[in-house]
Formats: C-alpha cells, sequence, structure tokens
C-alpha cells in the first residue's frame, strides 16, 4: 500500500517556505553562509541558518517575544502550520498523530541558560523543555494540534525519514487517520563543536562526492508531510506524491563512521525498492545523503552502486543548498523529491568539480526532467541507515495484514538499577573495549546481552531503544566543558556517545544485527511506543525476534535541578532490556 | 626527551582511559595503532589531537597530516619536541 502525501511544509537556509525553497534550487542558490544567529566564536564555519531570528519566528507564530521557546520548536511549529494548511485537512473526529524526529530538542536554550539555571530558580523550567519529547509536544500545541497523539524518533541523522516510515507503518495498520511526519533541528553551540571535535567541518561551502570533499557544513530547518491513506481523502484533497516504500537498516560497523562497502545503506535502499514493488531501473533520480565527508559519500558511492549495478540514474546530494540539516535532512530532502515530482525537476548537486574514483557522479546542473519514482537516502550515525522511494503514483495494493492468531510473548529480560552492578560488564567485554563507555552505555549493553542470553539469541531480527533524555552523563560533561572552557580542545569522544541512539546502534554493533534499528524520545511515553513498535513488527512478519531497551540515567546536576523544582528525582540509573518475540508453537 | 616521553605515555593513557595497560608495559616504540601495537583507533587519534593542543599549544587541522607523527608515543614526542608552542 503506498499513502498519499497530501501537504507539505519546510523551513530551511534556502527559504522559509516551498516556493522559496524551489526557487532556490531551481535558480541554484545556496543557502550556506557566514554566521548570522548562532552565537559561537567559530565563525570560520560557513552554516546553513535558516534567515530568520527567534523574535521573528515567535511573531509568526504569535507568541511573545519574552518567552523562551527553543529554535527547533519555532522552525518546526512554523513547517508544521505549513504542512496542516496546505493538505487542507478535515480534523474532526480523526485521530492524529504527529511524528517527529529530532535529536538536538531544547538544547539550544538549555547550552543557553544551563550556567544561569545552576543559580536562578526561575529559569529551572528550562530544563523541562530540554528532552526531544517535550519539543514535539510544544510543537504539536503551537501548530493547534493539541490533541493530537505525540512521538518522537532520534536516531539522529535519519531521525525524520525514520519518522515517515513510523507514520506510515502506523496508517497501513490503522493506527491513526491523519498523520503530520518530519523532523526540525536547530543549529547549536553543542553540535557545531560536537562535529568540529570530529573534525569533519569543511571551513569552505562543502563539495559532496568530489576528490577534494573535506567534510559538512551544518545547517538547520524543519520540514513536514501531511500522510493519508488514499482511500480517505476528501474530495478537497490533492494527493501531491506517494510515500511507495521504504527501508530502515543499521550498518552495524562503526560509532562516527560508515563501512566500505555500506552495507547498511545497501540493506536499506534495497528494503525500499522491495517495498515499492520497483526496479533500479525505475527510479529516475536519487537524493543522496551526500554529506561531504569522505567517508559518507565513498561509502554511499558504494552501496549506490551495488543496487543500481552499471546504470546509475541521475543523483545528488542537495546539502550544498541547505548544509546538513542532520535530524531534519530526512523531511527536508523528502520535501525536495517532492518538489522534483510536482515539477519535473532533478536539483544540481552544488560544489562538485573533480571525479572521485570511489565515488559516484552527480549531477551538477540543474536540469528538467520527467521524474516518476525517486529514492530519498538518510543516514545517521551509529549507522542508523534509511531510505523512502517517493513516487507520482500509488503502487498497486500490497497491504500488509497483521497475520492472525500470532501471540506476542517475552523471551527473555534483564535489568540494571544500580551502579554496583555495572562490574558485570566484564563477563561480557574486556576493559579495553569498556574504555569509552559512559555508565548508561554499560548498563545498557549488561541488560541487552543478559536478555539476549535468557532468550538464547545472538543476533536479534531488530533492535528497539526507549530514552527520555538520552545520554545525559557525556552531554553534560561536554556542554560543561564547552560553557566553562570555551569552544576549543572539546573531546569527540563525549560527544560520539551524546546522541539518543548511540545506545541502539552500538548494541547492533555489538549482536552484528543489521536489522531494523530504532530509538525513541518521548518523555516517559518511550517505552509504550517502542513496545508497540516491537509488536509491530512481529505481529506484520517484519521480525521474528526483537531486543527492547529502556535506558535513563541521572547526573547530581540534574537530580538537584530537580530537587530544587521539587519534581520527581529521576534515578540514577536505569536500564531493561527485553527480548520479545512470537509465542512458540505448543 | 624521556620526561616528555614519561609525560606524553600518563597523558594518553588518562585522555583514553587505557586502564589495563601499566605505565611499565607501555613502550615508547610500540606502534599506537593496529593488531600488533596498542591498538587505538581513529577516534584516539583525535583525542590525541586534542591533548596535544591542550597541553603543548600545537594545533593539528587535519588528522591525516597526523599519520607520520601518530606512529608511536616516540614520534609523537620528537614532534611536540619540535613544534611546542607551550
Amino acid at each position: 500500500m503506498s499513502l498519499a502525501v497530501t501537504g507539505f511544509g519546510i523551513i530551511c537556509a534556502i527559504g522559509n517556505d516551498a516556493q522559496s525553497v524551489l526557487r532556490s534550487l531551481q535558480e541554484g542558490r545556496t543557502g550556506i553562509g557566514a554566521m548570522r544567529y548562532l552565537q559561537s566564536s567559530h565563525k570560520e564555519l560557513p552554516v546553513g541558518e535558516v534567515k530568520l531570528s527567534n523574535d521573528e519566528m515567535k511573531r509568526m507564530l504569535g507568541q511573545d517575544e519574552k518567552s523562551i521557546i527553543s529554535r527547533t520548536v519555532l522552525m518546526g511549529a512554523i513547517a508544521i502550520r505549513q504542512a496542516l494548511e496546505h493538505a487542507n485537512l478535515d480534523l474532526k473526529g480523526k485521530r492524529i498523530a504527529l511524528i517527529n524526529g529530532t535529536t538536538v530538542g531544547g538544547m539550544d536554550i538549555t547550552e543557553h541558560y544551563f550556567m544561569q539555571m545552576k543559580e536562578d530558580d526561575a529559569l529551572l523550567p528550562v530544563l523541562e523543555k530540554h528532552d526531544c519529547g517535550s519539543s514535539t509536544r510544544e510543537m504539536a500545541d503551537l501548530a493547534g494540534l493539541k490533541d493530537a497523539e505525540v512521538c518522537t524518533i532520534s536516531t539522529a541523522c535519519s531521525s525524520a525519514v525514520n519518522a515517515i516510515i513510523l507514520g506510515s507503518e502506523m496508517l497501513k495498520n490503522n493506527e491513526a487517520d491523519i498523520i503530520i511526519a518530519g523532523g526540525t533541528e536547530a543549529l547549536s553551540l553543542f553540535h557545531l563543536n560536537g562535529f568540529n571535535s570530529l573534525m569533519i567541518l569543511d571551513k569552505e561551502q562543502c563539495r559532496p562526492f568530489d576528490k577534494n570533499r573535506a567534510g559538512l557544513n551544518l545547517g538547520e530547518g524543519a520540514a513536514f508531510v501531511v500522510l493519508q491513506k488514499p482511500e480517505n481523502l476528501t474530495n478537497e484533497q490533492n494527493p501531491l506524491a506517494y510515500i511507495r516504500g521504504y527501508g530502515n537498516r543499521c550498518d552495524a560497523f562503526h560509532q562516527t563512521a560508515s563501512s566500505e562497502d555500506g552495507e547498511g545503506a545497501f540493506l536499506a535502499m534495497s528494503e525500499a525498492l522491495k517495498m515499492s514493488g520497483l526496479e533500479p531501473q525505475d527510479i529516475q533520480y536519487i537524493n543522496a545523503h551526500g554529506t561531504g565527508t569522505p567517508n559518507n559519500d565513498a561509502s554511499e558511492s558504494a552501496a549506490i552502486r551495488r543496487v543500481f549495478g552499471e546504470k546509475i540514474p541521475p543523483v545528488s546530494s542537495t546539502k550544498g543548498f541547505t548544509g546538513h540539516t542532520t535530524s531534519a535532512s530526512g523531511s527536508i530532502e523528502a520535501v525536495i523529491c517532492i518538489l522534483s515530482l510536482l515539477k519535473d525537476f532533478v536539483p544540481a548537486n552544488l560544489g562538485w568539480k573533480e571525479q572521485d574514483e570511489a565515488c559516484i557522479k552527480p549531477t551538477t546542473d540543474n536540469r528538467q526532467q520527467t521524474t516518476e519514482n525517486i529514492l530519498c537516502n538518510s543516514f545517521g550515525f551509529g549507522g542508523n541507515d534509511s531510505a523512502v522511494v517517493i513516487s507520482k503514483n500509488a503502487s498497486p495494493s500490497n497491504s500488509s495484514q497483521k497475520e492472525q492468531n500470532l501471540e506476542v510473548c517475552t523471551l527473555g529480560e534483564a535489568i540494571v538499577e544500580d551502579v554496583e552492578q555495572l562490574q558485570e560488564l566484564r563477563e561480557f567485554i574486556s576493559p579495553g573495549e569498556a574504555r569509552r563507555m559512559g555508565k548508561l552505555m554499560k548498563a545498557a549493553t549488561i541488560t541487552s546481552l543478559k536478555a539476549l542470553q535468557a532468550a538464547g539469541i545472538e543476533t536479534p531480527d531488530a533492535i528497539i531503544t526507549a530514552t527520555a533524555f538520552g545520554m545525559l552523563e557525556t552531554s553534560e560533561k561536554f556542554m560543561v566543558d564547552m560553557l566553562e572552557n570555551g569552544e576549543e580542545t572539546l573531546s569527540p569522544t563525549l560527544f560520539m556517545q551524546s546522541t539518543h541512539n548511540t545506545l541502539s546502534s552500538a548494541i547492533a554493533i555489538r549482536t552484528k544485527c543489521h536489522g531494523y534499528n530504532m530509538t525513541y524520545s518521548q518523555g516517559s511515553d518511550s517505552l509504550e511506543w517502542a513496545l508497540r513498535d516491537a509488536r509491530r513488527l512481529i505481529e506484520t512478519g517484519k521480525a521474528k525476534t526483537v531486543l527492547v531497551g529502556f535506558h535513563d540515567e541521572a547526573t547530581p546536576t540534574f537530580q538537584e535541578f530537580f530537587r530544587r523544582m521539587e519534581k520527581p528525582i529521576p534515578s540514577m540509573l536505569y536500564s531493561r532490556s527485553i527480548v520479545l518475540g512470537r509465542r512458540p508453537a505448543e | 626527551m624521556e620526561q616528555l616521553i614519561n609525560d606524553l605515555k600518563l597523558q594518553i593513557k588518562e585522555a583514553l582511559n587505557l586502564e589495563e595497560l601499566s605505565l611499565e608495559d607501555f613502550d615508547e616504540n610500540a606502534p599506537l595503532f593496529g593488531e600488533e601495537g596498542i591498538g587505538l583507533d581513529s577516534i584516539d587519534i583525535l583525542e590525541i589531537i586534542v591533548l596535544l593542543e591542550k597541553n603543548y599549544g600545537i594545533r593539528l587541522a587535519n588528522p591525516k597530516e597526523g599519520k607520520a607523527i601518530f606512529q608511536s608515543v616516540k614520534t609523537i614526542a620528537e614532534y611536540v619536541q619540535a613544534n611546542r608552542k607551550k
């Protein structure tokens, strides 16, 4: 079954709405340039900023300029409002869900107020806007979706495509009538400095797939699509495009690098094509992830060659226009693909000059060309690789019915609630392997491996993680070092362990699991979303065994903040892993 | 030079959290990367680059430049000796 896209909204470096984004793409105008809004000392780094101040965005949303709202939320709410208006929806009596992909969440306001929060009680509520889940809730409220179900996906740079994938699955399984799915991510000092510590930021305009490419430029923005079952459209609504296939797979190779043969990307693209019922030659354009780092572009090229052989359709990375908008990149590029379908053009790969043997040759001019089916790639840290096929026409119906009489049961389980228990890690891995791990990573590794052991399984078919706050310990260390000692000499080890999907992907690497890999971060609802996903995977026959982990931690500072707010104090460490599977036949 | 080598060993051990590696076993001529040596990887190179900037004021803009420098603690020490700003 294909899902109809009935509306979309977008805000990024090349425009504050779809019309202006389209114009920039067709005129070959980049949005990357000198830093204007982000208050960083790294002025040498070009960025793809949204050309609006926070105050301007607050005014657009009718909010008081004095109110503290993260830039992530502001951009997200603007894009959602555009999408809702575009879709011409009748929301009455409908089950609506907002699925948002983000990793930064409220980090921009947290890093701005953190030092003051240590002294000033009045600023403590900023903390309640820090986590990804609360960002999504606030966006729903600002966009007039107070009654909608909300969910946040956090798989680093593939978050927004995974949000579209989850939304599509929910529609197919009749869990919602209307899905608004996409992602949003504002630039923050935190991740600008994190990427900088990994030495993968180009000081010049990025050059995806070029022989002399030297890294990525960070960007920011938000984009959302409205998805509905084709049969549920009203007479006033038009299908603009269809989500025809998708794949979510894991490279299971390295925390920050992609494998040489692009295994995860290859599997994700193959799965997306298979679901769409299309052959590689049916694809007229590939919107590549193409970040501009030496590693990503070579690995992605290898994967594209494996899928398409000698006959590679036009490929471009549009990150030379927008910058790498990280968690939002998947939906920003999905909307660019929809514009490409609607206007029959292929956007250029800006910045490319010289052929690299290790890379595909991208299309460098903006060309008018009929497009029927487009493949859009989106990859993240830890090898969270996803791809989606977007088409002018729906596929012939092949609805994924749930299998009947199938019972899901627990095959194994393990819990760690105490720092003392972390000594058990030695039973599973050497101190050398554990040397970079923070306490939550250690706990998650122990419970995952113990639960799998109890279930008698080495490699699960899928791994799903639920975490409300993610990697607090390493994130706080990195942020405090940055705030106290400035934006130089920061630790890459701390940053690479700061994204929420670190846990899921590290466990995938350890268990060699290339299957479905997902991370939910929706406050106290995270576990329920993860379990719901696991049951859906098993009931639709997509997985026989799923490792579900629920992992959260606190730090002394974090606990102190909650104590001062007179709120329940989060525990220092909690990790619970469950292996779910089909109940064996009697 | 010997003092610098010992300082570097200590700083590397601490920055990379190499708990199980005793300073006596930390041979300054042993290759830092690859299976036969200490077994460090690309993230460790980045941490060592941070360490050199923090402690010796040496800035390396590109990890690839460092390939010759990061062969062993000895080669790092020689580079630091010649290029240190503090």
